[in-house]
């Protein structure tokens, strides 16, 4: 079963073994990289006579930023707070955010999964990854990898909530994009 | 006739097959040391395989035979991207090396697209230093038909994968068409893709067969695996090349790891019983790959005997 609420591929031509691994491959590489459940439609259209390869969806609700206190437990301690960490993932960029905000004098780590600031400010709203950015760059090497690799001309249309991305051998002409935009339209009211 | 078999087993006393595969007149083509166990890929008289079985069931050990043990094939992409690697181009020549044979990955330079796909001369040649060429293509027929240009030239017999059905007709340059792979983003598990890579491993057995059927009309001077022992024997510095198989066999010569300038003079020196040097019934040429040694075997018809 599709993870995805809607997940159409077409294909121009004779190409119907191609259509069904394509939709294996786009799955399989998606997974990988742990981008499906961020994405709610997808609309792929293929033609390999142009040759062109296109790829439209729609995003799920933005993704939060992580803060310190998803990474972690914030308590008060004597003479500051102490964070003790659960995700280790992100501990660099808790470091960061911690040193740029205190200053590395007052930021001390005694074991590896203890952070402990001295301040008497909380710091378990300050932000520490921009998760949502991070999944625009994953989506991006994401469809690069999809795409066939000679298909090398690439047009990549991000907005909060879509994405359009296409990729082809020759160049992309204003024509050729109207064109294609004009595909995923009609596949999107079908 | 001898026959190539590939033995499975124990470290503790697996010098006692390597001396009786000696004994009988066979070769020992590779032997790959995996902590405690050892395969041995080897070449034995057909009619003395028994003894070798009941010494391998002695020792507790695993004897198969190796349809593509003695030959090398290249298993070419497109390139080296990612769309193309790892998972298709390391099952098939994972595949290829569990049957015998020593596998070579080559990745294009430009072989994707329709338009742009190319292939130079040093590729072409490359590719044609080995027995057979795997060329592994995608999932769509008309990119599969338009990348003919890739393996026109190509002189060894060339096994074309890809996804969709198509007639053998309409690829009149590939010896052999073998479908249902493509591209794949997982490794094969499945028994129909398991299926998939048995079916190439037979088209490269065709395609050796029909080279071999070719040598056969007009016989190689001497063997390769016996130009292989006496290389070994008196070159001994190839032992102490880097590769892990420092001599690579072919079906008509062999492929010497070490630097041609330094090492040329040495491997045509090589004598045989018969009072003949390799020099005067091979070709020794610099090989495309690095700067190994190339050797070819002249057949009988250029150097007059058989031995």
């Amino acid at each position: 079963m599709d993870p995805m609420e809607v997940f159409k591929i077409e294909v121009a031509g004779q190409e119907d073994f191609g259509k069904k691994k394509y939709r294996e491959l786009i799955m399989d590489i998606l997974q990988d990289l742990g981008l499906i459940r961020s994405i709610g439609r997808l609309y792929v259209y293929i033609d390999v006579m142009e040759p062109i390869f296109a790829v439209f969806g729609l995003l799920r609700s933005g993704i939060p930023p992580l803060t310190v206190k998803d990474v972690g437990d914030v308590m008060k301690v004597e003479g500051g707070y102490q964070i003790k960490i659960n995700d280790e993932e992100h501990m660099a960029d808790l470091l960061r955010v911690l040193w740029d905000r205190y200053g590395r004098e007052r930021v001390e780590q005694p074991v590896r999964d203890v952070v402990i600031i001295a301040s008497d400010t909380d710091p378990a709203g300050l932000m520490v990854a921009d998760l949502e950015a991070e999944f625009l760059q994953d989506l991006t090497d994401g469809l690069v990898r999809v795409a066939p690799e000679g298909f090398r001309n690439r047009r990549n249309e991000m907005t909060k909530d879509s994405f359009l991305f296409i990729a082809a051998e020759e160049t992309l002409t204003p024509e050729l994009i109207a064109k294609t935009k004009e595909k995923i339209r009609e596949m999107e009211n079908a | 006739m001898l026959e190539p078999v590939m033995f499975t087993g124990g470290l503790y006393k697996h010098d006692l097959v390597i001396e009786l595969v000696e004994d009988l007149g066979g070769y020992v083509l590779q032997k790959n040391v995996t902590q405690s166990e050892v395969i041995l890929l080897i070449l034995i008289p057909s009619e003395d395989k028994p003894v070798l079985e009941s010494k391998i069931k002695e020792l507790r050990g695993e004897l198969v035979r190796a349809p593509l043990a003695g030959t090398e094939v290249a298993v070419v992409t497109p390139t080296l991207a990612i769309h193309h690697l790892p998972h298709t181009a390391c099952d098939i020549a994972e595949y290829l090396r569990r049957h015998g044979s020593k596998t070579n990955m080559i990745g294009l330079a430009r072989g994707v697209g329709q338009e742009i796909a190319q292939i130079n001369e040093y590729e072409t040649s490359l590719i044609n230093e080995h027995d057979a060429a795997v060329f592994i293509f995608g999932n769509f027929k008309e990119c599969i038909r338009r990348k003919e240009g890739l393996y026109r030239n190509i002189s060894v017999p060339v096994v074309v994968t890809g996804g969709p059905e198509i007639p053998k007709a309409e690829m009149p340059y590939a010896f052999e068409y073998v479908s249902s792979i493509g591209r794949v983003a997982h490794r094969a598990r499945k028994a129909t893709e398991i299926g998939m890579l048995d079916r190439i491993v037979e088209a490269v057995g065709r395609a050796l067969d029909k080279t071999r059927a070719e040598m056969a009309k007009d016989p190689l001077t001497t063997s390769a695996p016996r130009v292989m022992d006496a290389v070994r024997e008196q070159v001994p510095d190839v032992e102490f090349s880097y590769s892990p198989l420092p001599i690579a066999l072919n079906l008509n010569g062999l492929r010497v790891k070490l630097p041609y300038d330094s090492y040329k003079d040495a491997v045509m020196a090589v004598a045989f019983d018969e009072g003949v040097k390799l020099g005067e019934i091979a070709t020794v040429r610099p090989s495309r790959m690095k700067d190994y040694i190339i050797v070819r075997i002249l057949p009988a018809s250029e150097t007059g005997f058989v031995f």
